[in-house]
């Protein structure tokens, strides 16, 4: 019973595991293409692998530094 | 302050209150990527509110999409005030800037006629047994004999190997070109590593760096 239990939370972690890198490829390609098209390398976007804070810190990187290729508001000064 | 975040997690749990604090970072720092991007802030904000409603996660997903392939205001914005070296390769979204010239172009002075190039033309190798060869090549002969004898008229040129016929071949001049025919030599005739034939008949050789006649390589270059 135990053995059988065990085996099943097995499974659950692989699904758990494929899910997580199914949605992180959903989400690291356009964000790969972000981070380039802001300058910075788009291997950034692999954060995302990260569980739970991944997308945070994709995140904080494009919305608290500097972009290299320019920024709207900038321009705008 | 205390009571109310206690209040908030008892109202909503401790996951609850994680998320809440995670959406406000979240719409906030979309807030501020979007508006980098030269968009409104509130359509950033409003992309992660959307994941509050009912339609869920994957409405956002497909905005971040579309987000990274869509046109960018500040690339339009960077295409008049951009200068041609801002622009990465790796965001290809920012070409050059085209300033359209501002004065009127002046009329030059046509260019002084080209000099006819009267630079003869030389040949330099080793020889198999390890003697240098130059051979000097005037562009007011028309056609040289290239053959293992020794020279006998100004129309001769001398290579002393073994493995060039006698004669091998024929060096033909024609104003800045110079030609090259193979005459059925048993050592072969190579330009630049291709094998010239007889039947080839005369060719071209003025771009031409190496020519081989047997094992002897000769370098072309201009006097």
């Amino acid at each position: 019973m135990i053995a059988w239990l065990l085996s099943l939370g097995v499974l659950a972690l692989i699904f758990l595991f494929i899910g997580h890198l199914l949605l992180s490829l959903l989400l690291i390609i356009p964000t790969w293409r972000i981070c380039q098209r802001a300058g910075f390398s788009g291997a950034l976007a692999l954060f995302h692998l990260v569980p739970v804070i991944g997308s945070f810190i994709v995140m904080a990187m494009l919305a608290f530094s500097s972009w290299p290729n320019g920024e709207a508001r900038q321009q705008g000064r | 302050m205390g009571l109310e975040i206690a209040g908030l997690l008892h109202f909503f749990g401790l996951t609850g209150f994680f998320a809440i604090v995670g959406t406000v970072l979240a719409a906030w720092m979309a807030w501020r990527i979007v508006e980098k991007a030269g968009f409104p802030g509130w359509a950033g904000l409003g992309a992660v509110l959307l994941t509050l409603t009912g339609i869920g996660s994957i409405v956002p997903l497909i905005l971040v999409w579309v987000f990274a392939y869509m046109r960018w205001p500040r690339d339009d914005a960077a295409l008049g005030s951009r200068p041609a070296s801002a622009g990465s390769p790796a965001s290809g979204y920012a070409p050059p800037a085209y300033a359209p010239p501002t004065h009127e172009p002046k009329t030059l002075a046509p260019p002084p006629m080209a000099l006819a190039d009267r630079r003869g033309w030389r040949l330099a190798g080793m020889l198999a047994n390890g003697q240098s060869v130059v051979i000097a090549i005037d562009n007011a002969i028309p056609a040289y004999v290239v053959s293992r004898a020794a020279a006998e008229k100004a129309t001769d040129l001398s290579i002393p190997d073994p493995s060039v016929g006698q004669p091998h071949a024929r060096l033909l001049t024609a104003g800045p070109r110079l030609g090259l025919e193979d005459l059925g030599s048993p050592g072969g005739t190579f330009i630049d590593g291709a094998r010239l034939l007889p039947e080839h008949g005369p060719r071209d050789i003025t771009e031409t760096r190496m020519i081989r006649l047997g094992t002897v390589e000769l370098v072309l270059s201009r006097t």
